[in-house]
């Protein structure tokens, strides 16, 4: 079994309150389709031109705010480059991370070309042996949309991989000048200052 | 036989992290560096500036902008090798995003008594060449009178809003 996508994007903009939100890769566009004005959100970031990052831009957000819960919308391709994150999220165990990935077993914005050991990697095992506070699998979009309130009142960091079909998608349209934008309009409120 | 006299002097780690101290710095992230790891050891048996320690230099380069979106003052401390690793990172987020990204680099496996530009080891010699191809503003710190180097690198990243390098010539004592 597996979900579309916007199956757990809608559950999760349903669910978001105050977080911070921080997508990339596929996950931008349908974050957009769920959550109008998501560009302009000043919540919200759209992570591109460094591929494997948002899930460590949300970890220096969430030591830097521990009251504040922030969810990261992350692919599979982009957790791979860099795997190391979850090992690096684990030894900060902020306590207000929430990683969710978008597992489709393909590179879709390039093509749809499968990811090296696709249908043997484990990411739920991978994050538990990183030593995050909770990882579960996903691949029913009721079963997710039951228990995601539960999920995000648990005392993170908490690692949910969400399998979803494979899909080829189209480019975001987004650019690293409009990451800049976002990440300095969630800034604002957090600072009088740009200094 | 004559000793050959060092062009770069080690730094005391006191000196480097009371800059840091004074500069108000909050965060500290750092792959382990060689070259600086006496600085590491001191900053571990402190309490402030938080050290955090990273599985690569992209991670670091991703927290660091994730806590200046959240308000705090931090820094990178890495080694030449991660600097290299790291450069498509730097463009993405330090560069094209605009955030203030302030490296503490080692030069680790420099030979002291020669310049960088005559090591023959291109971890070296490259590493100048590296960041001017990238416009990345960077300052040597080969002797302690050259501290002040910290402090002008971490506000001209502030006020270009980009990435900007110290690059440590000796390990430091």
């Amino acid at each position: 079994m597996s979900m579309q996508r916007k199956d757990p994007t809608e559950a999760l903009a349903a669910l978001r309150a105050d977080a911070i939100t921080i997508t990339t890769e596929q996950c931008i566009k349908a974050w957009r389709e769920a959550v109008p004005g998501a560009m302009d959100d000043p919540t919200h970031i759209d992570v591109v031109g460094a591929m494997g990052s948002a899930s460590s831009i949300a970890l220096g957000i969430a030591l830097a705010q521990p009251e504040r819960k922030v969810l990261v919308m992350d692919g599979d391709g982009s957790l791979l480059m860099q795997l190391g994150s979850l090992v690096t999220i684990a030894g900060a165990a902020p306590e207000n991370l929430y990683h969710f990935v978008f597992e489709n077993g393909v590179y879709a914005t390039s093509g749809g070309q499968p990811l090296p050991a696709e249908g043997r990697l484990d990411f739920e095992v991978m994050a538990r042996g990183a030593g995050f506070a909770h990882a579960e699998r996903f691949d029913d979009a009721s079963a997710f949309k039951e228990a995601l309130p539960g999920l995000l009142n648990r005392r993170g960091p908490v690692f949910v991989t969400l399998q979803i079909e494979p899909e080829v998608g189209v480019p975001s349209g987004t650019r690293s000048a409009l990451m800049g934008d976002q990440m300095r309009a969630v800034r604002k409120q957090f600072v009088d200052t740009e200094a | 036989m004559a000793e050959t006299a060092a062009v770069a002097i080690s730094v005391p780690a006191e000196a480097i992290v009371n800059e840091i101290e004074a500069l108000g710095i909050t965060h500290v992230i750092n792959v382990p560096d060689t070259h600086q790891k006496s600085v590491l050891a001191l900053l571990s048996r402190r309490s402030h500036p938080t050290l955090i320690t990273a599985c690569t230099e992209d991670e670091a380069i991703g927290i660091n902008a994730g806590l200046y979106i959240g308000g705090k003052r931090p820094m990178l401390l890495i080694q030449n090798t991660g600097l290299l690793a790291s450069i498509n990172c730097i463009k993405g987020i330090a560069m094209d995003a605009g955030i203030p990204t302030f490296m503490l680099v080692g030069l680790f496996s420099r030979d002291v008594t020669k310049t960088p530009s005559e090591d023959p080891k291109r971890v070296i010699n490259r590493i100048g060449p590296t960041l001017d191809t990238w416009e990345i503003p960077w300052y040597p710190l080969e002797r302690p009178e050259q501290i002040s180097a910290i402090a002008e690198a971490y506000q001209r990243s502030l006020d270009v809003k980009g990435p900007t390098v110290v690059l440590v010539g000796a390990p430091t004592s």
